[in-house]
């Protein structure tokens, strides 16, 4: 593919959509790290010090520490949770050749097209009607329900690419189903298991409106995301704190892109279209 | 899916009873039960309760409900803020959905050439897909805010007259709305569309080029009906993804205001269950939004179905 001159156009706009995409996340960097006045006066310059005042006053204003912590818990848990309900679902489904088999895999691949945040009301009355709610345990409960057509159907993928013969070889050897898928099944998925996981964490760590009805705003319960908007409102419009305390709750997501960015990436584009 | 079993042996008695049991198919289904029960209990359930609650009357959490049959539909119809938000979402679909899928095709399909510097764009396209709902929302209302970052870009290159309080102006609130639908959606999708165009024989685009066609028909008359289906997916997904996520930008940043101009209907479900506790009338709404859901599905995928 050669590059002349009738790219120009092209060029230009979409570089023009990746500096849409970076300038904000530049100013909130740099906002992160001045005071109101220096951010009205020259939005985009750079900040003249690198104090942490700002991400101080928005850990202790919002209490961000206990939040990043409850949404750390409610994501490992979570996360947990789904790998232990899809794991051998897949295992069983891709094994499967009965016609239950044929029909529990339809449902979980239509379920796909199902936008989890569709039944909001209902799901707060589940939670109260189980005693549940304004606990992070719902939220451990629920959010796997939510992961599970997606788990499932990635998983199901990479488990059919496993040859039956060496199920057949390790069951002559007198190999349990359950040894089976420890010893076979889950070694050689890892790579479905990591796409799952990924993907999940994400979703989970960034899900915002079920913690805000069902865990509630209580700050020694609240996630990250339910505890950022507040800084909104307990502060006015204190750009500085506000901008520190979002460039907070990226940081992990951050951690994990950087580290992981070629297969965050695969997982990512994997997981957004299965069908 | 079946698989064929590869033991196929020569007698009867020399099969060992493992073997004989992989024949008839491994009887393990059953361990797909959890997770089925999982999400029935979790998913499916309240989904059904939406159209049940739609059908009653039931004026607050703590209140006696009663039967109401189409009374919330009647109730729903004869309001003008409902008939505001059916406004309103569809102006974010027809706006947004368009936007999104063409310049997102055209920035995959740049990206998907590989020219100078694509892989500090595709790290680029990736960040609207990582960062949470309140995270974009915290970015818009510092944008937007009346002394936020685009009002003192309008300043600084003396265009001062057009500043405006973007968010609490009933003309722009939804429009605002709109913008970080398309700003956070064109970048994910691009990305989608650039790893299905890299799955495209090259020989395509190759024999495109020896026959003269410029790259403007080669993407749109070449490229595209290749990957017509995949454009019509990646749309559904959106289209849902926009339908019902959009309370959440709508709480985070002008819960529906000012004077509903922003209120799109699945805000409204949220409004009425948990601001104004009408339950029936909020639920359906709920059935209104998955009736509008189906219709947009089948909607779209008449448009994009293959057409070779």
């Amino acid at each position: 593919m050669k590059f002349r001159k009738s790219w120009l156009p092209a060029h230009i706009l979409v570089w023009a959509y990746a500096v849409l995409l970076a300038v904000p996340l530049y100013y909130f960097l740099a906002s992160a790290f001045k005071s109101n006045e220096a951010i009205f006066a020259h939005p985009l310059a750079p900040p003249t010090s690198f104090g942490f005042g700002n991400f101080r006053t928005a850990f202790e204003s919002a209490d961000l520490g206990m939040a990043i912590l409850n949404s750390g818990i409610v994501t490992v848990f979570s996360l947990a949770l789904t790998l232990g309900l899809a794991i051998p679902a897949a295992f069983a489904l891709a094994r499967a050749r009965g016609r239950a088999g044929a029909a529990i895999e339809r449902i979980f691949s239509l379920g796909f097209l199902i936008p989890t945040f569709a039944a909001l009301f209902p799901t707060f009355l589940l939670s109260a009607a189980t005693g549940l709610f304004h606990t992070r345990l719902f939220m451990v409960l629920f959010l796997p329900a939510t992961a599970m057509p997606l788990s499932v159907v990635i998983l199901i993928q990479f488990m059919r690419t496993i040859p039956p013969e060496m199920e057949e070889a390790a069951r002559i050897d007198g190999a349990s189903t359950f040894g089976v898928l420890r010893h076979i099944y889950t070694p050689m998925c890892m790579p479905g298991i990591a796409t799952v996981l990924l993907l999940n964490f994400l979703t989970f760590w960034n899900e915002y409106l079920y913690s805000l009805i069902i865990i509630g705003p209580d700050p020694d319960l609240r996630t990250i995301q339910v505890a950022l908007p507040t800084l909104k409102s307990q502060i006015g419009t204190d750009y500085g704190i506000l901008t520190a305390g979002t460039i907070l709750t990226l940081v992990p997501v951050w951690i994990m892109y950087t580290l992981l960015q070629k297969r965050m990436q695969q997982a990512l584009v994997s997981g957004a279209v299965k069908m | 899916m079946t698989m064929t079993s590869s033991v196929r042996p020569a007698s009867r008695q020399a099969v060992p009873p493992a073997a004989r049991r992989e024949r008839r198919g491994p009887r393990t289904t059953i361990l797909a039960l959890p997770a089925l029960v999982w999400y029935l209990v979790f998913m499916v359930g309240p989904m059904v309760a939406i159209f049940v609650i739609a059908a009653l009357h039931w004026p607050g959490m703590l209140q006696p409900t009663s039967f109401a049959g189409a009374g919330n539909f009647q109730a729903l119809f004869d309001d003008p803020v409902f008939w505001q938000a059916v406004r309103n979402t569809g102006l974010q679909m027809v706006i947004a959905l368009p936007v999104m899928i063409v310049c997102a095709y055209m920035v995959g399909y740049y990206v998907a050439q590989k020219p100078p510097g694509h892989k500090v764009i595709r790290y680029l396209l990736f960040v609207p897909g990582l960062i949470s709902t309140p995270a974009k929302a915290m970015v818009f209302y510092a944008a937007l805010s009346p002394d936020g970052l685009v009002n003192g870009a309008l300043k600084s290159v003396g265009l001062g007259s057009v500043t405006d309080a973007w968010l609490a102006n009933p003309d722009t609130a939804l429009y605002c709305l709109i913008a970080l639908d398309v700003w956070a959606g064109i970048g994910f999708t691009a990305v989608l569309f650039a790893a299905r165009l890299d799955s495209v024989p090259e020989e395509i685009g190759e024999a495109a080029q020896l026959d003269g066609a410029g790259h403007w028909r080669a993407m749109w008359r070449i490229h595209f009906p290749v990957i017509k289906e995949y454009v019509g997916v990646v749309t559904m997904l959106q289209f849902l993804w926009t339908l019902f996520g959009s309370a959440q930008q709508v709480l985070l940043l002008t819960q529906g205001g000012p004077a509903n101009s922003s209120t799109t209907l699945s805000f409204l479900v949220y409004e009425k269950a948990f601001m104004e506790s009408d339950l029936g009338y909020s639920q359906a709404v709920g059935v209104v939004l998955f009736l509008a859901g189906l219709a947009g599905l089948l909607a779209i995928r008449r448009v994009f179905r293959q057409s070779y």
